[in-house]
């Protein structure tokens, strides 16, 4: 009991004591994080509400991959990453392996089936309605189009909001394909998981603390404006 | 606008759901669709809103094809109408702004409108907490305020309070007279189609059972289907 009382305060003097490497590797968590979550939401919001308004051939198959998808387990996406940007893989001349744009690019591979699910879901749930209503109201395509996302602006910022958390959280990607290497790619979490393995328990829950704090702030700016909007 | 519809076949699967072989509805006039559930009436509707496009057969309104120019003059309004999620002005407003409208006269129109429809009090309220019958009200409000050439109306006082009826009643007449609007109503409200409609048609099982004026269609009725339902529904 004591190490997690002690880590409780290590986490405030590791905040207070400005120590670059934490807060290196804070800065480099968030990098990444609102980065991947950032290009992914670019990539899966279009195309979730494109297949929540369209019909297509394969649609069906289409949406059981997604799903799939969703619950893919992260080391198989930080596998798939560094099969193709390791040395022999077909993105391999890039050397783009153990940095930060080899984790992104992971997460953006996890978090963006998320945010593509969900905003499919709300697409398919109210879009057909809301098409319906601007063609009655005289609105063109790209009118009733502009009207959709202002109506599903809500759930797609829920929908960013479950990436982001799933981008944070990550760490069986981020480990394989960055190495955790001190100063380069070395994240939250996957220095969580290497102080755990070297027994620095108060560390870990430090560094745990500080990025439930972060995970707390962020969250809570999203929500507010989830509500204002 | 007159519209006109020869030889709808609109079918679910092998269900036949419309099959019209000519159905003219006037310019200019209130005409009241009635019938019992799943006689098409919606089905209808939906067809000469634009709104579903999967049928066989002609629809000419103004006796042209429905284009662009046509859908912009028409609008609908649903038994459960869907309210923007914003303020009651502004779903008011949408209309009249994507048609380019200045705000002197989007203010103009919504200030009539809005005391027409008597929403003065919660005219700032965000529509998606107003009560079933408030959302009719702005859903008839945001229809009505492009003064349309044609008003499609699917049950639109179904559940409301007879005061809030009477003021929709009202506004429905305005509009016909006032901008020579063509309104078509599905109604099950006998009384409203007396008070309302010149013109009716009794559809059933898909099919147009009888077309007239109110007279025509309520006379020579003893012993028929449409006696039947009429003494039902009253």
């Amino acid at each position: 009991m004591d190490y997690i009382i002690q880590g409780f305060g290590e986490a405030i003097g590791l905040l207070l004591s400005f120590d670059k490497e934490i807060y290196s590797i804070i800065l480099l968590t968030l990098y990444v994080t609102l980065m991947s979550t950032f290009i992914a939401a670019l990539i899966a919001v279009p195309l979730g509400i494109l297949m929540g308004i369209k019909n297509f051939v394969f649609k069906k198959t289409l949406i059981r991959l997604l799903y799939t998808f969703m619950s893919m387990p992260p080391v198989i996406a930080g596998l798939f990453v560094f099969l193709i940007l390791s040395r022999r893989g077909p993105l391999g001349q890039l050397e783009l392996l153990f940095t930060p744009t080899a984790m992104i690019i992971a997460q953006v591979l996890l978090v963006a089936p998320i945010i593509m699910g969900i905003t499919y879901n709300n697409t398919r749930e109210k879009g057909k309605t809301i098409k319906q209503v601007a063609h009655t109201l005289g609105a063109s395509k790209l009118q009733a189009l502009v009207l959709l996302l202002f109506e599903l602006r809500a759930d797609i910022l829920a929908a960013v909001v479950s990436g982001f958390g799933r981008a944070i959280s990550e760490v069986g990607a981020v480990i394989l394909v960055g190495g955790n290497i001190k100063g380069h790619t070395r994240v939250m979490t996957t220095s969580i998981a290497m102080l755990q393995s070297m027994g620095d328990y108060s560390q870990a829950i430090a560094i745990g603390v500080v990025l439930l704090v972060i995970s707390f702030v962020i969250n809570s700016i999203l929500y507010q404006g989830q509500k204002v909007i | 606008m007159d519209i006109v519809l020869q030889n709808i076949l609109k079918k679910y699967g092998n269900k036949t759901v419309l099959h019209i072989d000519k159905l003219e509805l006037k310019a200019g006039l209130v005409t009241g669709i009635i019938g019992p559930n799943g006689s098409g009436k919606s089905t209808l509707m939906k067809i000469i809103a634009g709104l579903d496009n999967a049928f066989t057969g002609s629809l000419r309104i103004n006796g042209g094809e429905v284009n662009q120019e046509i859908n912009k003059n028409m609008t609908m309004v649903f038994q459960k109408p869907y309210l923007i999620n914003t303020d009651v002005y502004n779903n008011i407003a949408y209309p009249l702004k994507i048609r380019g409208k200045s705000k002197t006269e989007i203010n103009n129109k919504l200030q009539n409108v809005i005391r027409l429809m008597k929403l003065e009090g919660i005219a700032h309220q965000n529509a998606c907490t107003l009560s079933g019958g408030e959302m009719q009200k702005v859903a008839l409000a945001r229809a009505i305020v492009f003064e349309p050439r044609l008003l499609l109306l699917d049950e639109p006082t179904a559940n409301i309070d007879p005061q809030t009826m009477q003021l929709m009643e009202n506004a429905i007449s305005y509009v016909n007279q006032r901008c020579n609007t063509t309104v078509i109503i599905v109604t099950h409200n006998i009384g409203q189609l007396q008070r309302m409609c010149r013109e009716a048609v009794f559809m059933r099982e898909g099919k147009v059972e009888k077309q007239g004026t109110m007279r025509d269609i309520l006379s020579n009725i003893k012993g028929t289907y449409i006696d039947e339902f009429l003494e039902l529904d009253m």
